[in-house]
């Protein structure tokens, strides 16, 4: 008998009647889940380097499983052995013994207690695991090939009957601390991955061999899990359904559909469909990808299994995932990066509220953390991975402590700041000589690979600020004597940055433009361009105009192009700087221009000539303008984003943030 | 300011000849070092080539991210053949490919090589010298092999240092 664990009536609600198939009940085994709204397990490096649950990763989840009203919540996988070879994070969630069962518990309560349904994942990280420990294990012992794996050895038959037995436990504990539903995790490069695919399983036994083979201990695990947790706890598996490992002899994608075939036939409950592995070389969720493009896999999956089927990988608004239900090609909406951007994103779905979703911007920053041994963070979001700490929410500020704040730049630091300040009861007025807001994102928001994502933090940020009564002076400089007319008790200045100037360059020569001018198309550039600068403002302006067919070429200090970019993203600009045949000199100055060439000059010295119409000048400097004047005034004075120091959108963000709950 | 680009070239070449000598200094300076460590009894054949493997095996490893089978086995084995070349290039070797006549199969030719005299200003046998080539080829395949699931083997032909004027090796799909 099918059984739902908490009503939930969503026919008030707007969202529901605009997106009718994300707010429909689907059954999952013997589980009635109100709605087709998944939180997909996430690391999130916030628990104790021992594997126990920690109160910041339980209010990590409590507030994602808030925003899926009712929907599936998992916690992030847990590792299995007490060896440690499965773990793939420092702060990875454990479950090899009975004593991290109250941990576990405190989790699977948080998700109740917002009436969701708690889903515990199984997850053995295999190739990518041993974080912790100097060997990894695996079906077979194929090397690695990212340096930062550990190498590793092939696991004996014995050794597999425990992995099997250990996730039987670990899936036992996850019942016994209260979870409603079970995972297994076997996709990018984890170990039941590594079981599956042709590149990682060499095994000449009843474990390798054909994709029959490759998938025994999968149908062992499925089988003995199913068998020891009973009918009612539905078990699903996260599979790849192309793995993109071609350039290693991965799978076919024949292969990959066998496998959620075998898995349904072996008792799975549902299947969630991914794309990629860490090891893959093609993009898969970056913002260059565009949202939907691996909608087509879960079609595939439908067409070939009839157990519900879920997918996360670029699903960014809800309107893909409504319409691909509606035809049949999808049955849940899985989402991750989403809501670490904004943990309440479907609830502001249901809701109505769509434009005060903060929308992930698909930088990836959360992964590079994670690799990196960090907790995670996001690139948009300040409060994530704070939301135990109460210092990190807008508290209102005392009647006698209410401000006027005048804040100079409706960029996104500035507005990021503005919003949260006028949430919290200052009155808040934000000033921009131009009438658009938006500052600078504006312009890089026109570079190419997805760039154009960015104006969704601004365009968040616009509706939280009219909610909370920002006033706009649009078209109205900040300049010394407004400041002197207003008198406000605090400044915030957040006008961006100033950008370089290079040295024997006029005012006026027609050689030298701004990237802004560029980006905008408010200014020529000739057919040999020289960028000047090679961070990410330097990067986005030389691809867009590589894509209008000129000749680019990239000249900077950093040690290496795109210095201030994630590396989970960086690796994609490199490629597309040279797919698109721009040269970038790095470590190196602009020592002379003349006569159509640009004189290089490396940090030793060499000289090497450019062909050079066009200089565009991105390089960028603190702004200094109007400090003097507001401490003059005995104003409280704050800098925030680049003209603080020139850094990207999420320090903008950031800066914005804090400086909104300090006023 | 003028720009004297033979000027500039120049000093560039001679940057570079200088670090091509201080690669094959430097290796004869730590081979002397272990051989000090490992005593009288030690057999400087035995170490060299210990140190041929490590070297090899390192070097395989550093390809694996490179190397890519999307286009199938011939494009991935001149990718691997030419990743041998580069390898040698960048020390001041001058080396060419060549297909074999057989599929799958590769030949490579040092038309010069710095390793000999390297050799020979350091009292280090020729034979060594080939040896310990040998050991790092091979070494490199080690990982190569598991990783891509093949078989492909490389052995020397010809030997600058046994006086037949260039190396030539063929690499090729075992079986």
């Amino acid at each position: 008998m099918a059984k739902q664990l908490f009503e939930w009536d969503y026919s008030k609600y707007p969202g529901a009647k605009k997106y009718p198939n994300l707010f429909k009940p689907i059954q999952i085994g013997n589980l009635i889940v109100p709605n087709r709204i998944k939180y997909a397990a996430t690391e999130d490096n916030l628990n104790d380097h021992q594997g126990f649950v920690t109160d910041a990763d339980v209010a990590y989840i409590r507030s994602r499983a808030e925003g899926v009203v009712g929907g599936l919540c998992f916690m992030q996988g847990v590792y299995m052995d007490p060896v440690r070879k499965g773990q793939g994070y420092v702060g990875q969630a454990a479950a090899w013994d009975d004593k991290f069962v109250p941990g576990l518990k405190k989790l699977a309560d948080a998700i109740h207690s917002e009436k969701a349904v708690a889903g515990f994942q199984l997850m053995d990280c295999g190739r990518v695991g041993s974080v912790e420990v100097p060997f990894g294990h695996g079906p077979s012992a194929v090397p690695q090939r990212l340096r930062i794996f550990r190498p590793m050895h092939e696991m004996t038959k014995a050794e597999i009957k425990e992995m099997v037995k250990q996730h039987v436990d670990a899936a036992k504990r996850g019942v016994e601390a209260g979870f409603d539903i079970l995972e297994i995790s076997g996709i990018v490069g984890y170990l039941i991955s590594n079981f599956i695919s042709s590149y990682t399983n060499r095994r000449t036994d009843e474990y390798g061999g054909d994709i029959r083979g490759r998938m025994r201990a999968v149908v062992e695990i499925i089988q003995e899990v199913k068998a020891a947790v009973g009918q009612d706890i539905p078990l699903g598996i996260r599979l790849c359904c192309m793995e993109l490992l071609d350039d290693v002899r991965g799978n076919t994608p024949e292969e990959s559909i066998e496998t959620y075939k075998i898995s349904e036939e072996a008792g799975i409950d549902y299947i969630s469909v991914t794309a990629g592995w860490q090891e893959s070389i093609v993009p898969v969720i970056s913002r260059d990808v565009p949202m939907g493009s691996w909608l087509h896999l879960a079609k595939k999956a439908k067409q070939n299994v009839k157990v519900p089927v879920q997918m996360a990988y670029r699903l960014f608004v809800p309107e893909l995932p409504d319409k691909a239900i509606a035809a049949g090609e999808l049955d849940i909406w899985e989402i991750c990066r989403s809501m670490i951007a904004d943990p309440l994103m479907p609830k502001k779905v249901l809701e109505g509220r769509q434009e005060e979703i903060r929308h992930c911007v698909a930088c990836n920053l959360c992964l590079a953390r994670l690799f990196r041994d960090a907790p995670m963070t996001c690139y948009i979001n300040p409060l994530c991975a704070h939301e135990h700490d109460p210092k990190y929410y807008p508290q209102p500020a005392a009647e006698d402590e209410k401000k006027i704040v005048m804040i100079a730049g409706a960029g996104p630091a500035g507005m990021e700041c503005a919003y949260v300040a006028a949430q919290r009861g200052h009155e808040v007025h934000i000033y921009d000589k131009r009438e658009l807001v938006g500052g600078t994102i504006l312009e890089a928001s026109q570079a190419p690979y997805g760039d154009d994502e960015l104006m969704t933090c601004v365009n968040f940020q616009k509706t939280m600020c009219d909610k909370y009564g920002v006033q706009f002076h649009l078209g109205t400089e900040v300049t010394p004597e407004l400041i002197q007319d207003e008198m406000p008790d605090v400044v915030v200045l957040a006008t961006g940055p100033v950008y370089s100037k290079l040295e024997g360059a006029e005012p006026d020569d027609k050689l030298f433009v701004n990237v802004l001018d560029v980006l905008s198309g408010r200014v020529e550039v000739g057919k040999n361009v020289v960028v000047w600068g090679n961070r990410k403002p330097g990067i986005g302006v030389a691809l867009d105009l590589a894509k209008k067919g000129k000749k680019v070429t990239i000249v900077g200090r950093e040690k290496s192009a795109g210095f201030d970019v994630n590396p989970s993203f960086k690796w994609r600009y490199m490629i597309y700087l040279r797919q698109n045949g721009i040269n970038a000199y790095n470590d190196c100055d602009i020592a002379e221009i003349s006569d159509g060439v640009v004189m290089v000059k490396t940090y030793d010295g060499y000289l090497f000539p450019v062909p050079c119409d066009t200089v565009v000048i991105t390089q960028r400097e603190a702004n200094d303008n109007l400090k003097d004047v507001v401490q003059g005034e005995g104003i409280q004075l704050f800098v925030i984003g680049d003209a603080l120091v020139p850094r990207n959108l999420s320090s903008a963000v950031h800066d914005g943030y804090r400086i909104g709950l300090r006023i | 300011m003028s720009f004297n680009a033979e000027k500039e070239i120049s000093k560039l070449w001679r940057n570079l000849h200088s670090a091509h000598d201080e690669i094959g200094k430097t290796y004869m300076r730590w081979r002397q070092v272990a051989l000090d460590l490992a005593g009288p009894n030690a057999d400087p054949l035995e170490v060299s080539l210990k140190a041929a493997e490590r070297i090899g095996l390192d070097i395989g490893k550093s390809w694996l991210p490179r190397l890519n089978w999307t286009k199938g086995e011939d494009a991935w084995l001149m990718g691997l053949a030419q990743s041998y070349a580069a390898q040698w290039i960048n020390q001041g070797a001058i080396v060419k490919l060549e297909k074999g006549e057989k599929p799958f199969e590769v030949f490579l030719k040092w038309e010069r090589c710095p390793w000999p005299t390297y050799a020979k200003e350091y009292g280090v046998p020729m034979e060594e010298d080939v040896l310990c080539c040998d050991k790092i080829l091979q070494s490199v395949l080690q990982d190569v092999n598991i990783f891509f699931n093949v078989n492909y083997n490389i052995e020397t032909l010809k030997a600058i240092p046994r006086g037949q004027g260039v190396c030539l090796r063929k690499l090729y799909k075992v079986g």
